[in-house]
């Protein structure tokens, strides 16, 4: 099942009984994998909510950049969720989480050389071959960088989908933290992702902190998408055309009209470069 | 070892050691690269933090939610997940608990941990078939007193010395906390049951009838395990009940 490109939101937990008992207009949900592993009431909520809603598996927790290697039975874990519930789109991260055994809970960074892009790209592949499909690989957030980088991140990603023929999650939200605490131009950044490879679009807010007296974004999903993130959107579907655009709340999570609203958001800036194209193609 | 492997392992250590701790080649940028550190070790702590206040809300109120981070950063630093499905994670917290001196005087606390433990189990329990009264009422005669069985994946048996029942009851939103520790000792049973985690007390012979099944058994070695506790147990209402719960697994089909 192939996913159109309509807005989504992230199903969480406070805000699935509100769904399975309204099922609100919304183009698709997106899940984390990793909280879908075990049995009970919530896996059975999902399969009655998927009959009227294209799912997306986001996995957290497999760790594509770790020089440990894979953990083989997480990929078996995650193929069997992905027999289960047939997902229109499943993705990742270009991070890592786990070394010597210990699993961090976060999207830690990679530095850009091609050590690095040999063991993604081996772990991407090994995947694709398992799940038997193309996943999506997403750009993280990042608050440090390593000093023997040898690439941009926008230009390994594009390396990574040249070797592997995987897709790309595009998070416009990660590019503008990340450039604003690590130098860089946002729409240098979108230039050099290559736009077929763009399978879907992230959206979520961010927090302004202090470090060591200089603020910084954090990448929190904790609030609303801010303006400038919006306005990054805009040039990002002018780029690569409509793409399935996903809102992502994770803090202080809001009721679930208010995630809508976001969606809906989104789903206005969708419509204009669906009616764009749409224009172009009748020309 | 390899470069990544190298940084990797150096980057988990900083993470999991002390707030100046850092990362050579780590590129400063205008902010310390410890800085820089701070603020991943920042969300690796706080988010398994908050999972393990998700699981164990009762002892986040009987220790009071500082005294909690404040033993969950030690744990988390010690004791990081094992693997990345976070409703896994804190099967040793209740044990670390047990063997933490600044809480070393509650000593019904690591049981209300257990207990808790259990729940969370029971909640994310692969789904799979029970034994119910129905369905062992068509089997073959003599097939159920040799069929090994065992207990359904949700199921937890659980003895303490301390009422964690009631600790766990009076320690609910809006609940007083008071409960009378002279109640003394329980053997608790807790599963889920049509999507509710549930637990209840057991008689001495219902619940060593159950663990005799626990590592599987056959029902005959779970009445032998009873009568040893009560040579006088009811063994037909020892079998009817555990079919009502709804706690064996169906290992018949």
């Amino acid at each position: 099942m192939a996913l159109r490109s309509l807005a989504g939101i992230g199903l969480r937990s406070p805000h699935v009984e509100e769904m399975l008992a309204t099922r609100p207009a919304v183009g698709w949900l997106e899940i984390h994998a990793e909280n879908y592993m075990g049995g009970g009431p919530a896996v059975r909520a999902l399969e009655r909510l998927r009959s009227d809603y294209p799912v997306s598996v986001h996995g957290v927790g497999l760790s594509l950049g770790s020089a440990d290697g894979l953990d083989a039975g997480h990929l078996e874990r995650l193929a069997r969720l992905v027999e289960r519930l047939e997902p229109a789109l499943v993705s990742e991260h270009l991070s890592w989480s786990t070394a010597g055994g210990a699993y961090l809970n976060h999207l830690l960074p990679l530095p850009y050389t091609e050590e690095a892009l040999a063991t993604v790209t081996a772990h991407v592949a090994r995947v694709q071959e398992r799940l038997r499909r193309r996943i999506l690989v997403e750009n993280p957030s990042g608050y440090l960088r390593f000093e023997h980088s040898t690439q941009e991140e926008a230009h390994f990603l594009a390396a990574l989908v040249r070797e592997t023929g995987c897709g790309l999650l595009c998070d416009v939200n990660n590019i503008h933290v990340t450039c604003a605490n690590l130098g860089g131009e946002p729409d240098e950044y979108l230039g050099a992702l290559p736009a077929d490879a763009i399978g879907e679009i992230h959206l979520a807010g961010h927090a302004i902190n202090d470090a060591d007296g200089r603020a910084i974004l954090i990448d929190d999903h904790g609030s609303p998408v801010a303006e400038p993130v919006w306005r990054l959107y805009e040039r990002a579907l002018a780029r690569f055309g409509a793409r399935p655009t996903l809102v992502e709340w994770d803090t202080d999570v809001p009721p679930l009209p208010t995630l809508l609203g976001e969606a809906a958001q989104a789903a206005r800036r969708l419509d204009a470069v669906a009616r764009e194209e749409h224009d172009v193609h009748a020309a | 070892m390899s470069t990544l492997r190298e940084l990797q392992h150096d980057v988990r250590d900083a993470l999991l050691g002390s707030a100046d701790a850092t990362v050579r080649g780590v590129a400063a940028d205008g902010v310390a690269p410890a800085a820089r550190l701070a603020v991943y070790r920042h969300h690796v702590l706080t988010s398994l933090t908050a999972a393990l206040e998700a699981t164990f809300p009762v002892v986040v109120r009987l220790v009071d939610q500082r005294f909690f981070r404040y033993a969950c950063d030690v744990y988390v630093r010690a004791a990081p997940p094992l693997g990345p499905c976070l409703f896994e994670y804190g099967a040793t917290f209740p044990a670390f608990l047990a063997a933490f001196p600044p809480c070393r005087h509650l000593a019904y606390l690591p049981d209300v941990a257990r207990l808790e433990w259990a729940m969370n189990v029971a909640l994310h329990a692969e789904d799979a078939g029970v034994l119910t009264t129905e369905t062992a009422r068509v089997l073959p005669a003599g097939t159920l007193e040799s069929a090994r069985v065992a207990l359904h994946p949700s199921v937890t048996l659980l003895a303490s010395p301390w009422p964690v029942d009631a600790l766990w009851r009076a320690n609910q939103p809006g609940g007083d906390g008071v409960v009378d520790l002279d109640l003394g000792a329980v053997e608790l049973q807790i599963w889920r049951r049509n999507d509710d985690v549930v637990f209840r007390a057991l008689p001495r012979p219902a619940f060593a009838f159950r663990r005799a099944l626990v590592d599987r058994g056959t029902l005959t070695t779970a009445a032998a395990a009873a009568l040893g506790v009560e040579p006088g147990a009811d063994l037909a209402a020892l079998v009817r009940e555990v079919l009502e719960d709804e706690v064996l697994l169906d290992c018949t089909r």
